[in-house]
């Protein structure tokens, strides 16, 4: 019912083209704003959020401009598009990660072109299936040398990392853990019997009859024990969930990912 | 002269449609910095079309400096990549 009055506009367009009248491309630059709005909402992943709520700055930017506020293009342009998506990069890149705590032979010195530590081979099946894992929710893999299994485990407590991977055999002799650590072995894989378990719940590891895995993997927040018990293979590795009992002095305040740690009376079903 | 910038809106149109489509993160950031200098180029042909000096100057600012933003995201998400 609005076309007889466009068609009739038609033909005078051209007469208020000095004044404010909606020509045809002012209301095709205008519609582009809604457009890349509803392109934004629908995004899944954080990362590419961002990079559309860049493309909504930039048409946001010149629809500011067609209408004669070049002050607020330009801050748009500058802060609405540059400074906001810089800072939620890096809000985005440092909250979604899962710091994982590797032994320091597990990774070779750091390489002189990359500033990131290149594991070794052996380690390599445990933290592609980790990636693949934590992929799905667009996490990342950040990970954390230390020289020894009982600085691992200090640093699981201290909430330094959120998970731990220790060679099975360095498991074993670290099995038994810290005063204010309660081990739940409830991170066996499906389809395996409940016998050894409860073997390993008991602090007595009945590992003669099956083949030992290569790497243990132990962490202190259910979430991601939910995450990645489901996908991880079984003859890579196996799951731990650990409780932290509640201790003031393991607090650390400077690491902001520790808020999301479970209640300290929290039980895992297994 | 508004056929000009009816033709930029439908060119436009295309690496908006591939930000929309493609699941690849560096097609996407390849379909903004393409809008990104897009638009800025509109902002331009505006400021002709109206005579008016203050939408230039504008545009060649966000021409010149819109980029950035671009380069920081690629750089954060290039680390995310390799970690």
């Amino acid at each position: 019912m609005c076309w007889p009055t466009v068609q009739a506009r038609g033909g005078i367009v051209a007469n208020f083209s000095t004044d404010l009248s909606v020509d045809a491309y002012v209301l095709a630059i205008a519609m582009l704003l809604p457009i890349t709005a509803c392109m934004l909402v629908t995004q899944v992943n954080p990362y590419h959020a961002l990079v559309i709520r860049g493309i909504l700055g930039a048409v946001a930017a010149l629809v500011y401009a067609l209408f004669g506020a070049a002050d607020v293009a330009l801050t748009e342009a500058l802060v609405g598009t540059m400074l906001s998506i810089t800072l939620y990069a890096i809000a985005v890149r440092s909250s979604l990660r899962m710091r994982l705590g590797v032994l320091e032979e597990a990774l070779p010195e750091r390489s002189p072109v990359a500033d990131y530590p290149q594991p070794l081979p052996a380690a390599t099946p445990v933290l592609s299936a980790l990636r693949q894992a934590l992929r799905q929710y667009h996490m990342r893999l950040e990970l954390v040398a230390y020289p020894d299994p009982q600085a691992l485990q200090a640093a699981l407590v201290t909430k330094d990392v959120h998970t731990i991977l220790l060679p099975s055999a360095t498991a074993i002799a670290a099995s038994q853990p810290p005063d204010s650590l309660t081990g739940h072995s409830s991170g066996q894989p499906l389809g395996q019997s409940s016998g050894q378990s409860s073997g390993q719940h008991s602090g007595h590891p009945s590992r003669s009859h099956t083949p030992p895995r290569r790497y243990q993997l132990q962490t202190r927040i259910q979430r991601l024990y939910e995450i990645l018990q489901p996908v991880l293979p079984s003859d890579v590795a196996s799951l731990d969930y650990l409780t932290l009992k509640s201790n003031p002095q393991t607090h650390l305040p400077h690491d902001p990912s520790a808020a999301v740690e479970p209640p300290p009376s929290m039980e895992v079903q297994s | 002269m508004q056929w000009i910038l009816i033709a930029m809106i439908l060119i436009l149109l295309i690496p908006l449609y591939e930000a929309w489509q493609d699941d690849d993160i560096w097609q996407r950031m390849l379909a903004f910095a393409s809008i990104a200098t897009k638009t800025s180029i509109m902002i331009l042909v505006i400021s002709v079309l109206r005579d008016d000096w203050m939408i230039g100057v504008v545009g060649v600012l966000i021409l010149s400096v819109g980029n950035a933003a671009l380069m920081l995201l690629a750089h954060v998400l290039r680390r995310m990549n390799e970690g």
